[in-house]
């Protein structure tokens, strides 16, 4: 079976991210690498008439850049470039992994143009709230990890949460691609309220934490190894500082419990995991099984 | 682009192959979207061709300088303006169905006439959007305060306006607003779209309403009786005032040409364009007829008072009108004027960065026009240029005229037809073999477009010479040389001194070699 990877491709810093990262997903996989650039539809408002010179101009510039990206990609992955049409970004890269059947997607995490507000871009955000398809986050400067770094780990994030269940699947199934270890985290942040006794809180959730990852192990596919570790700290960030990463590592985390359309599929723990991770995270979403 | 001049783009490593047949394969299964630009049905396409015209705006900055010329035969004026127009746009849909290019009148002009006349006439076309870009964002401002001060039950807001210091300030947000929405290409959806044109037509329509209800009531300013007469131009007395009139008119169809060339592959038949364009200015002629002549039977032609021979509510009619008119729900007339200005400023916007982005394509400016926003897929350098010259411009305008919003407008009627008129002779001599092919081919690629060429180049040289007089419009003037003349000349001046500077920067494009003139065959 041939694993498909789409990257959603801008032209820009934030695209060379995702390009960058989905290239070394593929070449540590043996995936193929479809690369899409996604051009607005035109006719979809209704003040700014359309303008067949113009989108003729936008195909032929995105056919450039197409290549200018593949060239740089260079011939270790196999790959095809694609334009397609669609309302937004995020939507159209959903299509796209659908119309391949591919199992990932790939964006630039970093905010880009004017006005960002948040830490993830708009499109990163859109794609969170929208796919079915697990979603990989390339972090600013991810364009400077060579391709040939391969997967040097995949560390799994696996809580008591449901969501876990598919993210200790899909680990298992990357690891294997990827011919990486495995590794199981269990994030544990002691923020009490002072007064607390705070040893004795801190001895029940780290206990808690080892019950999960025992639990993960236990259904682990046979022959499988994994390394497990428990990360603590006063808040998840300060626990995910605390771990040591690789360059070349990739983080799986499951989609929030109260994914809904109107929601940002990444919860809370994810969200913050994000801001301090210094490696891709993958988001995978509950309904994958 | 029609062409594609030295391009070097790096060949992909990629199986280039599978590259550029998965790229070329954009017009199998999901990407049927590809097709995109054709899926705007017939409602969509009117409510664009609205959008573009926007009545309520045009209304507003063209009432008062058109009344200032002909006095009671506006609706003559307006009906008449639309013919040159009509004729105009039949050509510009023959060049855009066989030469697409978002270069549009430059591109045309260039390979019917070469670089020089190309070069001026994307000029012309780039200064009339951005003289009414500063125009609209000027009657926003207006509106803006005093739909404050309708809210707030307070007139003084409103006489803010005369503050030339918050009035240029108000008017530099308005337009660093409207840049970032287009940069971003942020679109209104079609529902809200649609929700903004019918309040917008309906206001319009409520206003007459209301004009005619005050005149039967005996409650009008100064009840003047509807009569045949306004329709006959040959009324207006001196042909030097029917020709400052239209060319002021010309500006009220200015934008409804898209409809007709909007697309070919419009959503539904091949005739859906056609009908769209026959709806909208079907449409948009009735609104200006009613309102225009309500306006007229309320206020009269006087020069006292609401009057619409008053050059103190000339430049802007509406803000005068709309309070004695509508009474309480005057602030109605605002946002509409308000949402129509916006609407156009968006779809305004577009038109100067895409023929900047030509120009620069075909290396007619520097390269850096070209550019095209990698994330919003916009010709971002060329939208934030237009900006700042439209804001540099009204802040000149506001300092050194009265009548800031008048004179646009006349000025604005002058560059429209210099660049229409040089497109519309584009058309004739880019189909030079094909007149006579058909019965069909004599009319839209000769008659048509020469006529209304011919119509047009009369307009433009009656006026700029009759704006040579200081009394001339609005009655601004400088070393008592009418305002009108100076600004066009200096446009146009300009222009040919840039086009210079360029052609020693650049000397490939004015030598053919990015864009050679060609002639339609079959």
């Amino acid at each position: 079976m041939v694993t498909r990877i789409v990257v959603g491709y801008t032209a820009n810093e934030s695209g060379a991210d995702a390009l960058a990262l989905g290239g070394r997903l593929a070449a540590a996989s043996e995936a193929l690498l479809e690369v899409v650039m996604v051009l607005p539809i035109e006719a979809r408002g209704a003040v700014v008439p359309p303008d067949t010179g113009y989108e003729r101009h936008l195909k032929e510039r995105s056919r450039g850049w197409l290549a200018e990206a593949s060239a740089r990609l260079g011939d270790g992955v196999e790959q095809s470039l694609h334009i397609r049409y669609a309302e937004s970004f995020a939507e159209g890269l959903v299509a796209a992994a659908h119309e391949f059947d591919a199992s990932l997607i790939v964006v630039g995490a970093a905010r880009g143009g004017l006005l960002g507000r948040s830490r993830i871009g708009s499109v990163a955000n859109d794609l969170l709230h929208s796919s079915d398809v697990p979603v990989a986050l390339a972090p600013a400067g991810s364009r400077e990890t060579p391709v040939s770094l391969g997967v040097t780990r995949i560390t799994g994030a696996v809580g008591t949460r449901s969501g876990a269940g598919s993210v200790l699947d899909i680990s298992v199934r990357l690891a294997r691609l990827t011919h990486a270890p495995l590794r199981l985290v269990s994030l544990v942040s002691i923020d009490l309220p002072a007064g607390m006794d705070e040893e004795l809180a801190s001895l029940a959730s780290t206990a808690h934490a080892d019950d999960v990852l025992t639990e993960a192990r236990r259904a682990l596919p046979a022959g499988t190894t994994a390394t497990s570790v428990v990360a603590s700290g006063d808040t998840i960030e300060q626990a995910v500082a605390a771990l040591e990463w690789h360059a070349g590592e990739v983080v799986l985390v499951g989609s929030s419990r109260l994914a809904t359309p109107s929601r940002l599929f990444l919860g809370s723990t994810a969200s913050k995991m994000l801001r301090e991770l210094p490696v891709p995270m993958i988001v995978v979403p509950r309904a994958t099984s | 682009m029609t062409q594609e001049p030295h391009q070097h783009h790096t060949e992909p490593h990629a199986p280039l192959t599978t590259a550029s047949a998965a790229v070329d394969g954009g017009d199998t299964g999901l990407s049927k979207k590809g097709l995109s630009a054709g899926s705007v049905g017939l409602i969509g396409a009117i409510v664009i061709g609205i959008s573009c015209v926007a009545p309520a705006y045009t209304l507003t900055g063209a009432l008062g300088p058109t009344v200032a010329e002909v006095g009671t035969q506006l609706p003559a004026i307006f009906l008449l303006g639309f013919i040159p127009m009509l004729l105009v746009a039949l050509g510009y849909r023959e060049l855009n169905n066989a030469m697409p290019d978002s270069g549009t009148s430059f591109t045309w002009a260039t390979r019917a006439f070469g670089p020089w006349v190309g070069w001026m006439g994307g000029w012309g076309l780039i200064a009339a959007t951005v003289v009414v870009l500063s125009n609209l964002a000027g009657i926003a401002v207006e509106f803006f305060y005093l739909a404050l001060a309708q809210a707030f039950n307070n007139p003084e807001i409103a006489e803010l306006v005369g503050n030339p210091l918050v009035n240029v300030a108000t008017c530099l947000v308005f337009i660093v607003g409207a840049t970032l929405i287009s940069y971003r290409d942020m679109q209104t959806t079609q529902k809200v779209q649609y929700w903004l044109v019918g309040f917008q037509l309906l206001v319009m329509i409520g206003f007459g309403v209301a004009a005619f209800w005050h005149v039967a009531n005996g409650t009008a300013f100064d009840p003047t009786q509807v009569e045949l007469s306004w329709f006959n131009p040959f009324e207006v007395g001196s042909f030097s005032a029917v020709v400052a009139g239209l060319s002021v008119s010309l500006f009220v169809f200015w934008g409804w040409d898209v409809t007709l060339t909007m697309n070919e592959e419009t959503k539904g038949s091949r005739t859906t364009p056609g009908r769209a364009a026959t709806l909208t200015v079907t449409i948009v002629v009735a609104i200006y007829l009613f309102v225009a002549m309500g306006s007229l039977a309320f206020a009269g032609t006087g020069t006292e008072g609401f009057g619409l021979g008053n050059p103190d509510i000339q430049e802007n009619a509406f803000f005068y009108l709309a309070g004695p008119i509508l009474g309480p729900l005057a602030i109605l007339m605002s946002i509409a004027v308000l949402s129509s200005s916006a609407a156009s400023l968006q779809s305004t916007f577009v038109s100067p960065a895409r023929t900047l982005l030509a120009m620069g394509h075909y290396g007619a400016l520097p390269k850096k026009f070209a550019t095209v926003s990698p994330r919003f897929f916009t010709p971002g350098y060329a939208t934030i240029v237009s900006a700042i010259v439209a804001g540099g411009f009204y802040t000149v305008m506001r300092f050194i005229s009265d009548e800031v919003l008048w004179d646009t407008i006349a000025t604005l009627g002058l560059m429209i037809c210099f660049y229409y008129g040089i497109t519309a002779f584009a058309c004739v001599w880019y189909f030079r073999k094909l007149w006579f092919k058909s019965g069909r081919n004599v009319f839209f690629m000769l008659v048509a477009p020469f006529v209304g060429g011919v119509i047009l180049t009369v307009l433009f040289f009656t006026t700029l010479i009759d704006s040579m007089d200081p009394a001339f419009g609005s009655g601004s003037e400088i070393g008592g040389v009418g305002l009108v003349f100076v600004l066009s000349v200096v446009i146009l001046l300009t222009g040919v001194v840039i086009m210079f500077w360029q052609r020693w920067k650049r000397p490939a494009f004015f030598r053919g070699e990015t864009l050679s003139r060609a002639v339609a065959e079959d």
